[in-house]
């Protein structure tokens, strides 16, 4: 039983795809809150039952009980309720490390050709003069780790970059064998990047591949909302809506409070076709 | 060992043999009580110039009454571990503390910031988990440890890491430098009044920073009796002889969590980003500091008891916490 949603907004959009690809056979690495844990969580509460993920503090397949307090996605009660284990940051990285990981799940600031990913500063490094943002925190592990990243981010020009101005985390850094001379282990990376509007791969060359778009865009509007343009998908394929089912579970079990998802423009379905409510 | 690459980032001088030496001349390997006051505390054991680690942060069963302690007492020149943190960073060099960091990952705000522009404070780049690898060469006694991350970073160039030629595979990999802080301040649920110590649930170093430091400073939500500590030994996370004071300290992550005891407070949290993102901590500190002399009149006097017991309350899950 799957109905397509008529109405939704962007960021549940985004989480919805992420969910459906989320599978019971893998570990995941979940970086932060937002988009990420609820596109985990949702994938709990629909195609993946017995999914298992970990965070930084080094939790082994929680139950989390959300909402959460304001910033309390880590080592906190409700963050790692029901988990298979406690473990510490050092630990976490030790699984990673070991390839237990099989995929990561990022938000990011900015990301470019290669998947490089910034979260350092905007600007000019050298002398504080760029604007400063946190720092790689657990990403870096995650980037390097896992076999396979999925990252999130926002189809804005700002943040699809031909370079990044900092290397936080690794993408595929300058191309084809590039992570391994930086001693990263072999065959891991990026693996697809996500936005409201569209879903990247990566080409042989390992440079972004646009793979395809929502239904409420078109190929001109995603690239006009990128600084470079993408290696292209011999055909650009067409995501698919959010179900009546999936957006039940996230608006009622998942983000009661709107903390991840209340922002971003609302789509609807109007004559037959999705586009941006007036 | 051919090194291929190296960060130019000034580090905390690696010297296990030093270390070792502290160890045996300085580090308490009697059972002695060491109960006292956040005050003393502090005042005997974090100096002016410290590489100063705290395990977890502000608002996550991190030692927040003994970072207010340390700003109360104005240390300064302080280098800073700054790894998962959202403000205590920002608030220890906006009050004069510390003028370096370690960057993993920190709330950075406008103050920070600016300090950096002015040359007022110095950012050397890392990750969680490289600086938590650090700590872990450091409570092992060994001058590094290899990573297979980090390399390839912009971080790396300003970092005290080095990527090298493994000896062993002949492949490049990553060496963090150990770390050795001069002291740690640390959170726990429960200590006995000589610091053997437990943390429950999840955490990010302590046990690594507990023995990585040459002084630490404990600080517990329940002091308990040895007796208790002996009747499961498998969760004491901390032994006695890496901790040189125990402070009781109710409530000492306060406004963060502490898992299975309290629940953060929401207004408490969002009161000290907003200041952080503001780049003005001087109402917060007036207040949340400056206004007190010890955690326990803060207790009384800013946050009060009727907040105390609906946090207790509105932490609702207790398995796996607590003996």
């Amino acid at each position: 039983m799957s109905t397509p949603a008529a109405n939704f907004n962007e960021r549940e959009f985004v989480i919805c795809q992420i969910a459906r690809l989320v599978e019971d056979k893998y570990i995941y690495w979940v970086g932060g809150g937002g988009e990420p844990l609820s596109a985990a969580l949702l994938a709990k509460r629909t195609t993946a039952p017995n999914l298992q993920y970990l965070t930084e503090d080094g939790v082994v397949g929680p139950e989390a009980l959300v909402p959460f307090d304001p910033l309390m996605n880590m080592i906190s009660s409700r963050a790692n309720y029901r988990a298979l284990q406690w473990g510490t940051m050092n630990y976490a990285a030790d699984l990673a490390h070991l390839g237990y990981v099989d995929c990561g799940i990022l938000n990011t600031l900015q990301v470019d050709r290669y998947g490089n990913i910034n979260s350092t500063v905007v600007g000019k490094y050298e002398g504080g003069e760029g604007r400063r943002f946190g720092g790689p925190g657990g990403a870096d592990s995650i980037a390097a780790l896992a076999w396979r990243t999925i990252l999130v981010t926002d189809q804005q020009k700002r943040k699809f970059v031909d370079k990044v101005d900092f290397i936080s985390s690794p993408g595929f850094l300058d191309g084809p064998g590039s992570r391994e001379k930086h001693g990263l282990p072999p065959n891991t990376g990026p693996w697809r990047v996500y936005t409201p509007w569209a879903m990247y791969g990566y080409a042989a060359d390992c440079q972004l591949m646009l793979q395809a778009i929502a239904p409420f865009v078109t190929v001109e509007q995603v690239l006009a909302e990128m600084n470079f343009k993408p290696a292209m998908a011999p055909k650009i394929a067409v995501l698919e809506v959010p179900t009546e089912e999936e957006l039940l579970i996230l608006r009622t079990q998942i983000d009661v409070a709107g903390q991840v998802t209340d922002r971003g423009r609302w789509i609807e379905l109007k004559d037959g076709k999705y586009r941006f409510a007036e | 060992m051919r090194i291929l690459e190296e960060g130019k980032g000034e580090y905390l001088r690696v010297d296990p043999d030093g270390h070792r030496a502290y160890v045996r001349d300085h580090k308490p390997h009697q059972m002695v009580s060491k109960l006292m006051s956040e005050k003393d505390a502090v005042a005997r054991f974090i100096q002016d110039g410290d590489y100063l680690a705290y395990d977890c942060n502000y608002f996550q069963r991190g030692p927040s009454s003994l970072i207010r302690e340390i700003i109360r007492q104005g240390r300064k020149d302080l280098w800073v571990c700054g790894k998962f943190t959202y403000v205590a960073c920002a608030l220890l060099v906006e009050a004069g503390c510390a003028n370096r960091i370690d960057l993993a990952f920190i709330g950075f705000g406008p103050w920070i910031a600016r300090a950096v522009k002015e040359k007022k404070c110095a950012i050397y780049e890392y990750s969680n988990a490289i600086m938590t690898l650090r700590l872990k060469a450091g409570a092992m006694g060994v001058p590094f440890l290899p990573a297979r991350s980090f390399g390839g970073t912009s971080g790396f160039e300003y970092s005290g890491c080095k990527l090298v030629e493994d000896p062993y595979t002949g492949r490049p990999v990553m060496l963090v430098p150990a770390l050795n802080p001069d002291a740690a301040i640390i959170h726990v649920h429960q200590a006995d009044e000589f610091g053997n110590a437990r943390v429950f649930g999840t955490g990010i170093a302590h046990q690594e920073c507990a023995l990585a430091s040459r002084r630490v400073i404990v600080s517990a939500e329940e002091i308990v009796s040895t007796d208790e500590i002996r009747r499961d030994p498998g969760r004491t996370s901390i032994p006695h002889f890496a901790v040189d004071a125990v402070v009781h300290a109710p409530f000492g992550a306060y406004p963060g969590t502490v898992q299975g005891y309290y629940a953060s407070d929401p207004a408490g949290v969002i009161e000290a980003m907003g200041a952080m993102f503001r780049g003005d901590f001087r109402e917060y500190l007036k207040k949340h500091v400056y206004s007190v002399g010890s955690h326990d009149e803060y207790l009384e006097k800013v946050v009060g008891t009727k907040k105390l017991a609906e946090l207790r309350r509105r932490e609702t899950i207790r398995e796996g916490y607590g003996s």
